[in-house]
């Protein structure tokens, strides 16, 4: 009986080694990955609201939203529409007063150049967007201005078609957009951006050129440089979870 | 934060350069006056000064006498070339010209040559710029002057229909 004891003794001991197969990992890895919200933010801007309160000669609002394809970039756009009456004088002498009236769809790119510390998701932004704006002017009311005053000495004579309206306007833009983004509370965030925007098309009237556009803000003389910005609000609707992808990928031991 | 203020810092300096642009100054245009020229009818090349000009616009019976505007003083000989304004409230604007002008001493009536000439033409609007705004033009220029033994002009040649600017002769007189 006894040599049978050492025979399942020996026996064991093949079962005991391939026990202690696995080696003993001292130094454990730690599992808990932070995994990064993917999903479609979308938001108002508040300036355009506000100024709409302010401002009786304005009125307009911009819907805002990106959605985020990588660890960095996102697809963005806007869409808003903007009405704005103005006035141009010479010396306190009104020359001619206008309302631009339409919307504009603005799409493109954001890229995040912020590394964010663990658990945050602020943003700084670079991004470009093609703009294109549908609208139309309206000449309210203009004079016609003289230097010389010897048959009108004490005011300027108005113009034979007052309340004249140019339809059927567009332009296009590129836009160069600098933007930060802050989350607030979880999932909502407050953002700003400045843009630049570099007009390619501007159809307009003959009679009456286009000064302002929406979206693109004011033209220039000679330039084809325009420049805006906005202040969002906009909640993140979450898709799905991924976490980042580690830099250096290290190589796999078994 | 420390990330905030640089873009709130460029997003105020883009709006900083905007708000200053150069076509916030009046300088491109005006409503453009017409240029009379006065030549020789012997020979038709050459200018001819109306001895002690006086020009009076009708329409609101006031003498043209601002003679930085005008480029003539009144009652001078006229230089070769001066300007007048058109109105811009009707396509017609009526002129006497007025030749040898001088006051009768006892009565005070004109004693010179008057001719009287009537100007015809079409108003144009034209958007110059931001800051300017519209000014006129015009087009389809014409001068008559009723037919008379008496009068000292002797032809009216009209160089130039169409007026944009003021910087050449319209019309030339021949006297």
């Amino acid at each position: 009986m006894s040599k049978y004891f050492i025979s399942l003794l020996i026996f064991s001991i093949g079962f005991s080694a391939i026990g202690q197969d696995e080696p003993i990992d001292l130094q454990p890895k730690d599992t808990v990955e932070y995994k990064q919200e993917y999903g479609l933010r979308v938001g108002i801007d508040l300036n355009r609201p506000l100024f709409t309160f302010l401002d009786e000669d304005y009125t307009g609002f911009e819907i805002v939203g990106d959605y985020r394809l990588t660890q960095k970039l996102y697809i963005a756009g806007e869409l808003g529409n903007e009405e704005k009456t103005q006035t141009e004088d010479l010396g306190g002498t009104p020359l001619y007063n206008y309302t631009t009236s339409g919307s504009y769809l603005k799409l493109g790119v954001d890229m995040n150049t912020y590394e964010n510390w663990f658990g945050m998701n602020n943003a700084i932004t670079i991004g470009g967007r093609y703009s294109y704006a549908t609208f139309s002017q309206t000449l309210n009311e203009y004079s016609i201005y003289e230097g010389n005053r010897f048959f009108n000495p004490t005011a300027l004579l108005p113009g034979a078609l007052p309340g004249e309206e140019f339809s059927g306007l567009n332009a296009s833009w590129l836009e160069f957009v600098v933007g930060l983004k802050a989350e607030l509370f979880a999932n909502i965030y407050i953002g700003m951006s400045a843009r630049l925007g570099f007009l390619i098309t501007n159809s307009e009237a003959e009679r009456f050129p286009n000064l302002w556009i929406p979206g693109f803000n004011r033209i220039t003389d000679g330039s084809n440089f325009g420049v805006s910005y906005n202040y969002t609000i906009s909640y993140l609707i979450p898709f799905y979870k991924k976490s980042k992808k580690k830099k250096e990928v290290p190589a796999e031991s078994q | 934060m420390k990330k905030i203020l640089p873009s709130l810092l460029i997003a105020f300096l883009l709006i900083h350069f905007a708000s200053c642009e150069k076509d916030d100054i009046c300088v491109d245009g005006d409503t453009p006056l017409i240029v009379v020229g006065f030549y020789d009818i012997e020979d038709t090349t050459v200018f001819k000064d109306v001895p002690s000009i006086r020009i009076r616009a009708i329409d609101n019976d006031q003498i043209l006498s601002d003679s930085d505007a005008f480029r003539f003083s009144d009652r001078t000989n006229s230089p070769d070339s001066l300007s007048i304004p058109l109105q811009i409230s009707t396509g017609s604007t009526q002129f006497e010209f007025i030749s040898d002008s001088a006051d009768d001493e006892d009565t005070g009536e004109e004693t010179g040559n008057i001719d009287q000439l009537t100007v015809n033409y079409s108003i144009r609007e034209e958007f110059v710029s931001r800051a300017c705004g519209f000014v006129a033009q015009f087009d389809d220029l014409t001068i008559t002057l009723p037919e008379s033994a008496e009068n000292w002009i002797q032809d009216i040649n009209v160089v130039q229909q169409t007026v944009e600017n003021s910087n050449n002769i319209h019309v030339k007189i021949f006297h």
